[in-house]
């Protein structure tokens, strides 16, 4: 698993991309044909219980799109964003406001929909259904559909897919998924790119028992161990399909083909994107993508405050704008939230990323000190800085709010109940461990709001008898320096965030034993036999739900008996939208609204 | 003439070439590996890490990139991820595309920002400086030096957002301001940049009214002006003639610091504004560590003072003969 | 000078010019009275601040009205200018009454040509072309001295030197034939041989033309060299006038005397005292009731009761004369026992 840790500058409007395929009863505040309900007489953050999670078959994987209900085609829709993307290349498309507009342009094997009902369904998009599983899950085959094109006019064939693949061992592919690259490569760390160190541009071709395209319409993966989420990792833009033919490389980035509705008009770097009608695009073969609107124009720059006002004043053009990625700014937050004209033009939801204070256990080994410290953490000073109910919910465990496996009434240390921290039962601990005034190197970094946290945290630490040394490092290295194994820190902040709704992407990369190093993302270095072989157990069960409960309970067992740290608060994502813009709905796989059920109101 | 803009052009290109060199001395030695941020943390092996420092051109020394750097101006150069015909300003990794083409992409928003203003602030903040030149003492120009006054100490920061509430999201008096190419749309173009001006220019209208009546108060009392007026010319030949002339000086020298800082970029306002100018992607360089953006952006800011400075001296030239036949 | 068959061509009756400030209003002229005939040289003489300049440039008008107030008569031939529209003295203004400033290099504008300056009056008042302006420009600067004018006629005045700057300033006065021409201490920032020169040049100029000329100065030397009539000015009032001949052979006021004494002489006793006339002239703003020059005259104790020179002011003949309050007797005794011996 790669690392994936929330970098403090993304912390408030970019998330990761995120696949799977499970439907939830009713999904936090979003879910289908939602639009025009509005969702402010619902306390915005209750996600109910997990119902099923399903594997789309190749009826559900037939196009067009279930329509929207009283949707109309055509229109120019408005993209108000703060930051433009980085990559169009699928293969370097990881973080969330690429993926966003990757979903318009870019198709992979398969996708998650999100329809009318709610449910969220992994589906075959190139693909004929979401793959045909052998081999105890270690061979997964793929059949393309027919009618499937570039923009360019050429089909879509099954070396462009094997292409799309062994490109991804290249060495200027740095910034995409790895999950797909280290299952071929039997490896979890990065000397997966071994396998191929030249991707396919040397001549050199994985072996047929690896990748293996028996003909233009078929595509066979075989994997030593079996991979039980290869459909939902496939629905990654980062796995979208790339041009043998028309593959330029490095500059590729700047100018891909696209296999979805929409192409390129016009790309400004950090400025402007166009993007026009994909006219090779056959609805007919597509399960995910309504494609409404003719145009979108996305305008990249905009801080949260401009969108914000923008949006609420809903003024001409604006009044078919809308925003994927730019929340709601601390000033005008609470007005919108509050005031019920705009009720109606807000989609609510969870980013996948959880906040945690977490606790080096190389350093603090006194379990009942670790407890000290979870019963002393306000939780009320650390959100607050993070912009209070704007910013996100107070969270019980480990697991967000999106994943199956989520329980919100989980509170194992009574957190939720005395969100200000309970001072005098960690000092209570602390006597008990005959620790008072016990020395705690806390780092964080220079962000505002990592800052006001941290003084809240220090504070009540030190209320409750601790002696809290606080440092700070800047934001771009806070990562590399927590990552240090021998930091020389007790307690900083990581947030993680899942790759796709499963606690696969969640558990394993935290608290996997045997993958602590410099730079893991293992950052309160658990190590416990137990955790280990139950990571190995749980990864290989079939069953997605059966699965879930499972890394629940595992969750539940690391937070509570080994307390490597204190979660804090999940990360809220509330999007606004102009009066004329229909179908606006949140999508807890994409972690923000759902860009293809968007439609212009005439 | 010629040979007095000769001279400074000359000259120009030996600041230039210093400023080159001093910035790119400094980015390169800062401890930041832009390889590190080419090859993706976390994935990035040693390997790979000298694959990406040498495609990027930054395993070599320091001195030598300079020189790479320098003939890139002139005869271009090839990367993997692109070519970069001359003058190459740099590559950027960041979104593969030679520097010089993100800056001619933001270059049009910046001039049309600054020219605009300029022509705003400037025709504004000399009439109504002349106007209370030559009215002063009255209740006009006592008005006007006290609203000057008032406006000047403004930030745009603060007049921006006040503006852009009440202006366009409340009362929708003026539209949303954005950057429509005047090629494609010159009523769109004069829309979209209309609050902008006025904003950029309503500070800067003050601080030249305030200077325009000084230097202009000061002129009127210069001997010359006496003397035209003793040889029987009318009042308008004397004020423009005489003594608007000789305040040109000071003025021009003032604006050509400001268009120069201007054309540099105009950060806060293009923040503002949402506008994508050339101060904020100097900003965007250095949030993203994009040394070589960063590197070709403080370049062309340092090209265009240096020109600035050109342009203000052959006026100085073009005002006053006295530097013209020195 | 009551010989003359008309009227003066200048005639100043009981001239105020007021300058109203924040700290009060500054007198800097305060019921002047003077005539100028035509064809002769009036020369007025003064410290910097006895208002002579300030006198003169209300003549034509240059002072700001908004910030000066003017009382009095001013009687050019027949016209009144002190009511006299703009309009009015504009066009008298560098044409029939033109002027010469002190320090011609800052009286020229930096930035037209010589030619151009000097031709502009030409053609506002005569509606000369441009063609016309310059030729007679070029004879204007060659009548005044100047080397090669067709070809400096195009330089800027700092390729000048102050004395063509100053010889430059006189053909642009003379450019349209004045009657009256005013010249503000035309030579005091200028070389003494070139001074020699510019003055040489006014008075042959003046031979030609007939111009009646105000010489202002504070420099007796040059008041003897050329004027016909004198007018001593002291803290905005004049305090003496007649002849030339009378006032520097046979001065009557103690500051005329103080101005004589103070003045070096290149005949004669060449290495004796200078003496300097003490204490400062009073403020503009309060001058004292009485005579303005009290505080500084060696000679008031002389003034007999119950005349008190500190309360009383005393009035200025309307010729020949001295506004002081010594007798004639007094004034002849002392000039000759006590100041013309120190003159020698």
């Amino acid at each position: 698993m790669s690392k994936r840790s929330l970098g403090a500058k993304r912390a408030a409007g970019v998330s990761l991309a995120l696949a799977g395929a499970l439907i939830l009863s009713a999904c936090s505040s979003g879910g289908g044909g939602g639009d025009g309900e509005g969702n402010g007489e619902e306390e915005s953050a209750a996600p109910e219980e997990l119902a099923t999670i399903s594997f789309g078959t190749a009826e559900d994987s037939q196009g067009p799109a279930e329509p929207v209900e009283g949707a109309e085609s055509g229109g120019t829709v408005t993209v108000l964003q703060q930051t433009s993307p980085d990559h169009l290349d699928p293969a370097q498309i990881y973080v969330s406001h690429e993926s966003n507009i990757a979903r318009l342009i870019h198709r992979g094997l398969t996708a998650v929909h999100l329809d009318n009902d709610g449910a969220y369904t992994v589906v075959g998009d190139l693909a004929t259904d979401s793959g045909q599983v052998s081999d105890d899950g270690r061979t997964w085959t793929y059949t393309l559909k027919d009618d499937i094109y570039f923009n360019d006019g050429s089909p879509i064939t099954s070396a462009d897919l094997r292409h799309t693949f062994e490109r991804q061992f290249a060495p200027f592919i740095a910034q995409g998924p790895t999950y797909v690259q280290q299952w071929l490569a039997g490896t979890e760390g990065v000397d997966y790119r071994d396998l191929l160190p030249d991707g396919p541009y040397e001549g050199d071709h994985l072996p047929d028992s690896i990748l293996e395209t028996p003909d233009e319409k078929t595509v066979v993966f075989h994997f030593d161990e079996p991979q039980n989420d290869l459909p939902y990792a496939l629905a990654i833009a980062g796995y979208a399909v790339v041009s043998e033919e028309g593959d330029t490389r490095e500059r590729y980035d700047q100018e891909p083909l696209t296999s979805g509705p929409y192409q390129i008009d016009e790309y400004r770097p950090g400025r402007s994107m166009t993007l026009t009608r994909n006219e090779h695009w056959d609805p007919a073969t597509d399960p995910a993508r309504n494609a409404y609107p003719d145009r979108f124009e996305i305008s990249f720059g905009h801080s949260q405050e401009d969108s914000t006002a923008r949006l609420m004043a809903d003024n001409g053009d604006d009044q078919t704008a809308m925003t994927f990625n730019n929340g709601l700014d601390a000033g005008n937050g609470p007005t919108v939230m509050e005031d019920p004209q705009y009720r109606e033009r807000l989609v609510d939801g969870f980013q996948p990323y959880v906040a945690q204070l977490a606790i080096n256990l190389d350093r603090v080994t006194d379990p009942t000190v670790r407890e000290a410290i979870v019963q002393a953490v306000p939780l009320n000073g650390v959100l607050n800085a993070y912009g209070g109910s704007i910013g996100g919910e107070y969270a019980g465990g480990l697991l967000s709010p999106l994943l199956p496996g989520y329980d919100a009434d989980y509170d194992p240390f009574g957190k939720l109940a005395n969100p200000r921290g309970d001072a005098e039962r960690a000092r209570e601990l602390l006597e008990e461990a005959d620790a008072v005034g016990y020395e705690l190197n806390y780092v964080h970094n220079t962000v505002p709001e990592d800052t006001e946290a941290a003084v809240a945290i220090a504070d009540a630490l030190e209320a409750a008898g601790f002696e809290v040394n606080r440092s700070e490092v800047p934001p771009e290295t806070y990562y590399d320096t927590i990552g240090v194994v021998d930091s020389g820190y007790d307690i900083y902040r990581s947030s993680w965030g899942h790759d796709w709704l499963s606690a696969a992407t969640v558990i394993p990369p935290q608290f996997d034993g045997r993958q602590i190093q410099d730079g893991a993302s293992n950052y309160s270095h658990l190590n416990d036999e137990h955790v280990n072989s139950e990571i190995d157990r749980i990864r290989r069960i079939p069953d997605a739900a059966e699965a879930a409960a499972e890394w629940a309970e595992l969750a539940a067992h690391i937070q509570e008996e080994l307390i490597p740290g204190v979660p804090t608060f999940y990360y809220r994502q509330t999007v606004m939208h102009g009066s004329r813009i229909g179908g606006a709905v949140f999508n807890d796989d994409i972690g923000s609204v759902d860009m293809n059920r968007i439609y212009v109101i005439p | 003439m010629l040979r007095f803009i000769l001279r400074r052009t000359l000259g120009a290109i030996a600041i230039l070439l210093v400023i080159s060199a001093v910035t790119f001395f400094l980015f390169y030695a800062i401890p930041r590996n832009p390889a590190l941020l080419a090859c993706g943390k976390g994935v990035c092996t040693q390997e790979q890490l000298a694959v990406v420092e040498h495609n990027l051109g930054i395993d070599k020394p320091v001195p030598q990139q300079y020189i790479e750097y320098m003939s890139g101006l002139f005869i271009g150069r090839d990367f993997p991820a692109g070519s970069c015909p001359a003058p190459c300003l740099g590559f950027s990794f960041r979104d593969n595309r030679p520097v010089l083409d993100t800056i001619l992409d933001r270059l049009p928003t910046t001039v049309s920002l600054t020219v605009g203003g300029a022509l705003v602030f400037l025709v504004l903040g000399l009439a109504f400086g002349m106007l209370a030149a030559a009215r002063r003492g009255t209740l006009l120009d006592k008005t006007m030096s006290s609203t000057s006054l008032v406006l000047s100490s403004m930030q745009i920061y603060f007049l921006g957002p006040l503006a852009l509430a009440v202006l366009v999201h409340n009362t929708q008096l003026l539209p949303q301001p954005q950057y429509v190419p005047i090629s494609e749309d010159p009523w769109g173009w004069f829309q979209g940049l209309l609050l902008p001006w006025l904003v950029l220019s309503t500070i800067f209208t003050a601080n030249y009214t305030r200077l325009s009546r000084a230097t202009l108060i000061e002129q009127l009392q210069e001997d010359h002006v006496r003397t035209a007026k003793a040889k029987g010319m009318a009042p308008r030949t004397v004020f423009f003639r005489y003594a608007w002339r000789g305040s040109l000086i000071p003025i021009v020298t003032i604006f050509g610091i400001d268009i120069g800082s201007l054309f540099g970029g105009a950060m806060i306002t293009e923040y503002t504004f949402s506008l994508h100018g050339l101060g904020r992607l100097a900003v965007e360089s250095v949030t993203q560590s994009n040394l070589p953006m960063l590197m070709g952006v403080m370049l062309f800011a340092a090209l265009m003072i240096v020109l600035f400075n050109i342009v203000i001296d052959a006026c100085y030239a073009l005002i006053d003969p006295r530097v013209r036949l020195d | 000078m009551s010989t003359q068959e008309s009227g003066p061509f200048l005639s100043v009756r009981d001239l105020r010019v007021h300058f109203p400030t924040d700290d009060g209003v500054v007198k800097a002229v305060d019921g002047l009275s003077f005539d100028v005939w035509r064809g002769k040289t009036l020369g007025i003489v003064g410290e910097s601040g006895s208002g002579k300049s300030v006198a003169n440039q209300a003549v034509l008008g240059l002072h700001n009205p908004k910030h000066t107030r003017i009382s009095g008569e001013i009687h050019l031939e027949d016209q009144e200018l002190t009511t006299a529209p703009e309009r009015r003295l504009e066009q008298l203004r560098g044409n029939k009454v033109a002027m010469i400033f002190q320090d011609p290099l800052t009286a020229l504008s930096p930035y037209y040509t010589v030619g151009r300056q000097i031709g502009e009056p030409f053609r506002k008042h005569r509606g000369a072309s441009r063609k016309e302006a310059r030729e007679r420009t070029i004879d204007m600067l060659a009548r005044v001295g100047i080397p090669h004018p067709a070809r400096r006629v195009d330089d800027y005045p700092h390729q000048f030197s102050g004395g063509m700057r100053q010889r430059a300033m006189i053909a642009m006065a003379l450019m349209c034939d004045p009657d009256l021409l005013i010249a503000d201490e035309p030579t005091t920032a200028l070389d003494v041989t070139v001074q020699a020169q510019i003055l040489d040049l006014l008075m042959e100029l003046q031979q030609e033309f007939g111009s009646a000329i105000i010489m202002i100065t504070h420099d007796l030397g040059v008041v003897s060299r050329v004027s016909d009539d004198v007018l001593v000015m002291y803290a905005g009032r004049a305090v003496e006038r007649g002849t030339a001949r009378e006032v520097l052979g046979r001065p009557r006021h103690p500051y005329t005397w103080g101005l004589l004494s103070s003045m070096p002489r290149l005949r004669g006793d060449v290495g004796r005292d200078l003496v300097p006339i003490a204490g400062t002239p009073p403020s503009l703003l309060a001058p004292p009731p009485g005579c303005p020059f009290e505080p500084r005259c060696a000679f008031s104790d002389h003034v007999a009761d119950p005349v008190d020179c500190a309360t009383d002011r005393p009035a200025l003949p309307e010729e020949r004369g001295a506004a002081c309050h010594l007798t004639a007797e007094q004034k002849r005794t002392i000039f000759a026992e006590r100041i013309r011996p120190r003159l020698r």
